[in-house]
């Protein structure tokens, strides 16, 4: 039975998932675009439900869903938004933006399809005795690097919007 | 999958096991509102000395029912410059975290809607998803005041959450579990919890009254300032979901949760023998936190926006912080002994409470002498 139910579950949070991701990056309001990554990310915490991974559903909503889309609704809230098109932020380097995606996507979905018959990657129920001792020896390092590439974007991010004075 | 009982297809099972479940919850927290609502209601008259609703059924009782068959009987009004998906999807985003806390909280042994490893997780998670549907009410309705809310409310809850949930982490350190169920089963005897950590139960009494917007904290609906915060726009059933629903029904999930974590849950007399008596442990132990929550909105007042910000990140943020490294440094220090880890809480706690009138009070001085110096200067640049 679970055989059926599954991959339908699957199926759904794919469709809602991309759906979700199209709209964010179309829509012509940045509101409904936030609103929509927070779609995304709670269709994101299904899927890791799906693979047994309850505790990072768990993180992911309560870190995405509950405080970066709010935080991402309080700034847009706070900057003025009057009637210009916002059409223009994505349709000037559409054909870059197609490149790049495409250039992103392609490796993406080879190494994908490599792991098609691999097996299920943690046992099913909660995973937390084995998440906090993999986060905190094999992989502290790698978490510790993603932390400084998010300083680092967070720096590049003030410098850009900067005014020169 | 659960094999259903009565040959009943596990599939549809499945799907019956959710309809009952959430029918259920409905029912817990819909008679649950309109009790809480008659309890605020009659508790603080008689606080202060007033005789409260009377009038409909005995002693007022069907009061509440009477106001939510109005409720839910009001045409459904929107005024016309409003967002119309989000403004009605609002109230939902509000409402079904709220709902779905309801599956974990461990009501009695055999009364346990799933008993999840990361039961406390799951709630905190829940609980920080509910911000979203606030934000989006006050950005929907199109109202300066109703934004400003929406905000304030954003602002408040995302800084709550953090001494929240370092709170629950002093206790899972110290039971060492998330389990809901596994918490409970821990603290059997008269030896629960609030005697080994007692701070961090008072400072997640705190964080959770502002994270239910109850007075002291609750500014997102401060009415001489802002109408009704992210209220304002919303009538009829959409306000009877997010206030009186939302509200009444977070307030008993974070009561439950403290009754769970510090008060042994379930855990009473006549327990062992028949376990479903446990509910009405577990029943009893939340609705006197609810009461507690009821008495202090009957007698103090509200807090200004600054001095509650700057309580949750100056004072109780460090406060928790220093709570959760203390008792972790316990705890590997004397593995298995947990009378270091409460004399410590103990002590700290008796800091806390000796402490914060002695800041408040150098507060005060460097006030007055700040105003006496201007004062000076005024009357001497006039003289």
């Amino acid at each position: 039975m679970l055989d059926v139910l599954e991959p339908l579950l699957f199926a759904l949070l794919a469709v809602m998932l991309l759906g979700s991701g199209l709209v964010v990056v179309l829509a012509d309001r940045i509101t409904t675009s936030a609103l929509f990554m927070a779609f995304a990310f709670l269709n994101m915490a299904g899927m890791f439900v799906l693979l047994g991974a309850e505790t990072i559903a768990a993180f992911q909503v309560l870190i995405y869903v509950g405080a970066i889309t709010v935080l991402i609704l309080y700034g847009v809230m706070f900057t003025p938004q009057g009637a210009r098109p916002y059409g223009l932020f994505f349709q000037r380097q559409t054909p870059v933006g197609a490149l790049v995606a495409a250039l992103a996507a392609l490796p993406t979905v080879a190494v994908a399809f490599a792991f098609r018959d691999s097996p299920s990657p943690l046992p099913r129920g909660g995973d937390l005795s084995g998440l906090d001792a993999s986060i905190f020896t094999d992989f502290a390092f790698p978490f510790e690097v993603a932390s400084v590439l998010l300083l680092a974007a967070m720096v590049g991010a003030i410098a850009l919007v900067k005014r020169q004075e | 999958m659960v094999p259903g009982p009565f040959g009943i297809d596990p599939l549809l099972w499945a799907l019956l096991r959710l309809l009952i479940a959430v029918v259920l919850a409905l029912f817990v927290i819909l008679n649950g509102a309109l009790l809480l609502i008659y309890l605020e209601r009659k508790i603080q008259a008689t606080m202060q000395d007033r005789i409260g609703p009377y009038h409909v059924g005995p002693f007022g009782l069907l009061q509440t029912l009477a106001d939510a068959l109005k409720l839910i009987a009001k045409e459904d009004v929107r005024a016309g410059e409003t967002e119309r998906a989000f403004f009605i999807a609002a109230p939902a985003l509000v409402f079904s975290p709220m709902l779905a806390s309801f599956v974990v909280l461990p009501f009695a042994p055999p009364l346990t809607g799933i008993d999840i490893n990361i039961g406390l997780l799951y709630l905190t998670t829940l609980g920080s998803m509910g911000v979203l549907g606030i934000v989006i009410a006050g950005w929907a309705s199109n109202n300066k005041y109703a934004l400003m809310g929406g905000l304030r409310s954003a602002g408040q809850l995302v800084s709550y959450e953090v001494p929240q949930i370092l709170s629950l982490v002093t206790a899972v350190l110290v039971v060492g579990t998330l389990s809901l169920v596994e918490i409970t089963e821990a603290q059997p005897g008269p030896l629960t919890n609030i005697f080994v950590i007692p701070l961090a139960f008072v400072t997640y009494f705190i964080a959770a009254l502002a994270e239910t917007n109850r007075t002291p904290f609750d500014l997102p609906e401060a009415e001489s300032e802002l109408v009704a915060g992210y209220l304002t726009e919303y009538s009829g059933m959409r306000w009877g979901t997010m206030l009186a629903l939302t509200e009444y029904g977070n307030v008993t999930v974070v009561c439950a949760i403290m009754s769970t974590v510090w008060f042994g849950g379930w855990n009473g007399p006549g327990v062992e023998a028949f376990p479903v008596i446990g509910v009405v442990w577990f029943t009893l132990k939340t609705y006197a936190f609810i009461l507690a929550f009821m008495w202090i909105r009957a007698t103090l007042p509200r807090m200004r926006i600054d001095q509650l910000m700057s309580f949750c990140w100056k004072v109780l943020i460090p406060v928790t912080l220093l709570n959760l490294g203390v008792t972790a440094a316990l705890l590997i220090a004397y593995t298995g002994d947990l009378r270091p880890v409460a004399a410590a809480n103990w002590i700290l706690l008796g800091a806390f409470f000796l402490g914060l009138p002695a800041l408040q009070q150098r507060r005060l001085r460097r006030l007055r002498e700040r105003l006496r110096a201007r004062t000076l200067g005024a009357t001497g640049v006039a003289g």
